[in-house]
């Protein structure tokens, strides 16, 4: 694994000419495109055949691929992804969906265990290529446990790949990667991103590498890091700083494992400030760990701590409005950044 | 003969590592699978080479019978390099042979029930005819994963065989306690599936059963239970001296030996040939894999990624 990656502006990977679509449909294209090239790529998940999905993200695929590679589960969460486990042993390539990324806890011993160290514990005779998509965030009143961003958590256990898209084009682009990848790779889809459409390129080549940070908005003052759907917050974060003088640069790492850390460094030795914005809990979240790679890494650029703007340390309430107030606004990085440039 | 040549190899590569451990503070656990040897070969002697193997922890005859190399297999035990996890296992659970199809194990009991289901789940899609056996202990058979994999196996009649190795104690807990049923096998019924209890010390008989639920997976037709009903001979690790026993700890004594039972048809200057070969293809390997370097530290950071 290189942590190493580079820079790119995101859609500018195909010569042809992008179409604007919907996060959701990229992603259904990125199934429909990698079912088609591998005959080995198939999916299973609870109502992801008849039904397309809870979100409708795999409407279509049963009709085209069939029962034996769209198979609909019982709610068995355990076999979804410990199933998939024991099927990339036998040769296939499984990317099953739990419905929320919040019930990796009730597969915990499949993804923590057995999808992140069976390679590693048999001596590399293994690969272990799976995808989980785990649709994550806020959506507007899912509750406690439909709600949350738990990317940290897998970022935590080594052996396994984590996935953060926060476009269209990424969305479809980090799929395919995933899907290509010899290891298991946890796909972080933010529910609240869905039907956000974009430019997509029409390309079935269209393929983000893993470890490649976007620099969703160039800028000279102070770095955001964001990811999924903090990027779009960033950025018009961003648009509202730049009259009052601040130009602000918003770095979307794509992937967390790997980090493409040099990027963000990158940034920072040009900027001398950064802030880092996400959705999930404060405590030990992933902007804690890019706060300490970077002070590692760069303490004598940094003019300032390094700041971050976070989820709250508390169970996400179901009230659609009282959830929002759990996460950042963009007044809220606005007024991080504000504070942080003036340090 | 092949059968009985299996089981006394097996058998002598237990008593050589019991022998290792007592010796020489061996600082693992071993999992002594001594006295369940027959039923692991019965049943490994019905798959063929290519059908997929989950093992559970108790002894490596399964491993053998599939066709991994007994150096491998010790080397894994003692850390060597040479052992089939290149130095990484140092114990006893974590040996695997991709090329005999043997898949490995999880440190969860009963991991292996629903990665077990997948893996027919792929056979299945891939139309290989490959069968899955899974084993697994009376004690493993209380994890919720059991649920979930019978289920969607047989809802899919997917090609896997279940073989609980039934020896009446999960480390201190005696089976007796822990089911409401007397058989394991009775929990088949629920999942529309056949569950058939077969004598474990009788490796014919477990060999026929097996077969038979070999050939119906094969057919199409999902999976099977099979309860081999055996003995633990030994405690849950070898120096575990159960306090938690009320009834005689066997030590040594193993009732209607697997083992006696096979050679009784098979002439004696035959049996005795068998058994010495055995005995130094035991010797000779695990010597080999005591000689063999140990991992070095660099080890720790191979095979995180592919």
């Amino acid at each position: 694994m290189t942590t190493t990656g580079t820079a790119t502006t995101g859609t500018a990977t195909s010569t042809e000419t992008d179409r604007v679509i919907g996060y959701s449909r990229a992603i259904n294209e990125a199934l429909a495109e990698e079912m088609r090239r591998d005959e080995r790529v198939w999916m299973m998940g609870q109502d992801i055949g008849r039904l397309g999905g809870v979100f409708g993200l795999t409407r279509g695929l049963l009709e085209e691929f069939g029962p034996l590679r769209v198979r609909d589960t019982a709610i068995n969460e355990t076999f979804i992804v410990g199933g998939a486990a024991g099927a990339a042993l036998a040769g296939t390539v499984p990317v099953v969906e739990l419905q929320f990324a919040d019930f990796l806890f009730t597969a915990a011993d499949e993804i923590f265990h057995k999808l992140a160290k069976w390679r590693y514990m048999h001596g590399g005779q293994f690969t272990m290529p799976v995808v989980v998509r785990l649709p994550s965030g806020v959506v507007g009143g899912a509750g406690a446990e439909h709600s949350q961003s738990l990317e940290t958590i897998a970022m935590h256990v080594a052996g396994l790949k984590v996935a953060v898209p926060a476009t269209p084009a990424d969305a479809k682009g980090l799929l395919k990667a995933a899907i290509r990848d010899p290891d298991p790779v946890l796909f972080f889809e933010h529910k609240g991103l869905y039907r956000v459409k974009g430019p997509v390129p029409e390309s079935d080549e269209h393929v983000v590498p893993f470890g490649s940070a976007r620099i969703a908005r160039p800028g000279a003052d102070l770095t955001v890091v964001a990811t999924g759907l903090m990027v779009d917050r960033a950025v018009a974060a961003a648009e509202q700083l730049a009259p009052r003088g601040i130009d602000v640069e918003v770095i979307d790492p794509r992937t967390l494992v790997p980090l493409d850390i040099d990027t963000i460094v990158a940034s920072v030795e040009r900027t001398h400030r950064l802030l880092v914005v996400h959705e999930a809990s404060r405590t030990a979240g992933f902007g804690a760990e890019i706060a300490a790679q970077v002070q590692e890494r760069a303490f004598f650029a940094l003019d300032a701590p390094v700041w971050r703007v976070c989820g709250t340390d508390t169970p996400l309430p179901q009230d659609p409005e009282l959830e929002q107030a759990c996460i950042p606004s963009t007044d809220d990085i606005v007024t991080a950044a504000l504070a942080l440039a003036a340090i | 003969m092949e059968v009985y040549r299996q089981v006394v190899t097996i058998r002598f590569a237990e008593l050589r590592i019991r022998e290792h451990v007592e010796k020489e503070g061996f600082g693992g656990f071993w999992h002594p699978g001594i006295g369940q040897e027959g039923l692991q070969v019965g049943a490994v002697s019905a798959m063929q080479d290519d059908d997929y193997l989950y093992y559970a922890h108790r002894g490596l005859g399964y491993a053998y019978a599939k066709g991994m190399a007994l150096e491998a297999l010790f080397g894994d035990l003692l850390g060597r390099r040479t052992g089939s996890t290149g130095g990484k296992g140092g114990g006893t659970v974590h040996f695997a042979d991709a090329s005999r199809h043997v898949l490995g194990q999880g440190g969860t009991l009963g991991s292996s029930f629903v990665m077990g289901a997948g893996t027919a789940a792929a056979s299945q899609l891939l139309g290989d005819g490959r069968v899955t056996v899974v084993f697994f202990g009376d004690g493993a058979s209380g994890r919720g994963t059991w649920h979930e994999a019978a289920l969607q196996a047989s809802v899919w009649k997917l090609p896997v065989v279940w073989i609980c190795e039934n020896n009446g104690w999960a480390l201190s807990a005696r089976f007796t306690e822990q089911s409401p049923t007397e058989h394991v096998a009775d929990r088949a019924a629920a999942y529309g599936m056949p569950g058939v209890v077969v004598d474990g010390q009788d490796a014919m008989a477990v060999h026929d059963v097996t077969s038979e639920a070999i050939d119906r997976a094969r057919r199409g037709e999902g999976p099977t239970l099979v309860e081999a009903k055996t003995l633990r001979i030994r405690g849950h690790y070898e120096g575990d001296r159960q306090p938690y026993r009320d009834d005689p700890v066997l030590g040594d004594e193993i009732p209607d030996d697997p083992v006696h039972r096979l050679g009784e048809d098979i002439a004696d200057d035959v049996r005795r040939g068998i058994e010495a070969e055995a005995r130094t293809l035991v010797e000779q390997a695990f010597d080999a894999a005591l000689a063999a370097p140990r991992a070095d530290r660099s080890v720790i950071f191979e095979d995180v990624w592919a």
